[in-house]
């Protein structure tokens, strides 16, 4: 599957042509920790000697795609990328294996659980400005958001969709996405569980939440 | 897959998401979570199990050499064919579905892993699983085991 979808510029502050897509191959792995790993290592050191509180520096950056290659044939998962400019801008990996959503109203029902999402490090502020340069594309990670939100309709999931929140990140799934904020999962060190209903989804993709 | 077209939609999420961090997994994925199985899925396990002990045996295979062929942990094995609450290994069911060249989705919703809308399905899970209540009579190999893990119990 291929999509031409549309992200926006922060230079000129104008939708640019992008395209998503779910034939994420072993290449795709191996950019991210090419074309990524670098940036977000560069900028994490200059943000620590800028003394920058430690909630702001990436936690992410040891994750490790090429341990992934096995589960990209697995029909359990899927993955999604966002390319712009001949590059990589984004990537997210979802399980759709059907876990539980975890809201009283949502118990018992399955959701599409995001595993892992991540956006380029040139499309992050924090990250760009510690490196005195400017942000490159926004709504990379609403995209892929959206993506998924659509593949739990496509696999009759009406919309749920379900995160472990990296701490840094809450602010873009209970504000802007508008999530709900569920619990505190002391299974994957506190990380905060954030969860849309079919209700809150719908209201996303018609561009009401925050 | 339609994805919003709307110019409007887009700026708004843009200025909202204002370059923030997006980061999800990473630090945690090694941590699998404990799921409780839902209503269903014990039920549809147990066809998984009927259905591996049926190929392995249809193949005349031991555990142990089925395990070798398929090129999965035997004490997995054991437990898929004898564990009703046992949770297999996704890597395994596609290792099993593989060396079987049985459609993947299809074994993995069998194993409980994939959720399936499909009522024929679950129905047809359902009778292949009732199936597996025993009532054939023990075959001479059969009497023979249990003869002696009786006799064995029973000295103990």
């Amino acid at each position: 599957m291929r999509v031409p979808i549309q992200i926006v510029e922060c230079a000129t502050s104008r939708p640019v042509e992008a395209e998503l897509f779910d034939e994420v191959t072993v290449e795709h792995f191996l950019e991210t920790q090419k074309e990524w790993r670098p940036v977000v290592l560069a900028a994490a050191k200059q943000l620590a000697q800028s003394g920058a509180p430690g909630q702001i520096l990436p936690r992410h950056f040891h994750w490790d795609w090429s341990s992934k290659e096995g589960e990209l044939q697995v029909l359990a998962f899927s993955f999604f990328g966002i390319t712009c400019n001949a590059k990589l801008q984004g990537l997210m990996k979802l399980d759709l294996t059907g876990r539980a959503g975890r809201l009283p109203s949502q118990k018992g029902k399955p959701v599409v659980y995001v595993d892992y999402s991540e956006t380029a490090p040139w499309n992050i502020k924090a990250l760009m400005q510690a490196l005195g340069s400017g942000q490159q594309y926004a709504v990379v990670g609403t995209r892929l958001i959206e993506a998924a939100v659509r593949k739990s309709i496509e696999e009759g999931f009406k919309g749920r969709v379900a995160l472990h929140s990296l701490s840094g990140s809450e602010r873009f799934y209970l504000e802007v996405c508008g999530m709900t904020e569920v619990v505190r999962d002391p299974t994957k060190q506190n990380l905060l569980w954030c969860e849309f209903t079919p209700e809150q989804a719908e209201k996303f993709l018609a561009g009401g939440a925050a | 897959m339609k994805m919003n077209t709307d110019k409007a939609w887009l700026l708004k999420k843009a200025e909202q998401e204002d370059g923030c961090f997006v980061s999800v997994g990473g630090l945690v994925d090694a941590l699998e979570q404990v799921e409780q199985p839902s209503g269903n899925v014990i039920p549809i396990r147990q066809a998984f199990m009927r259905f591996v002990q049926l190929a392995r045996r249809d193949r005349r295979l031991s555990l142990e050499q089925f395990a070798e062929k398929v090129d999965v942990d035997l004490v997995e094995l054991f437990k898929i064919e004898s564990e009703e609450h046992y949770k297999p290994a996704i890597r395994t069911v596609h290792k099993i579905a593989e060396y079987l060249q049985i459609p993947e989705k299809k074994l993995l919703a069998l194993a409980g892993l994939l959720q399936v809308k499909d009522a024929q399905f679950q129905t047809a899970a359902l009778k292949f699983a009732a199936r597996s209540a025993p009532v054939e009579k023990l075959t001479r190999e059969e009497h023979s085991d249990l003869e002696e893990i009786v006799k064995f119990l029973c000295e103990r």
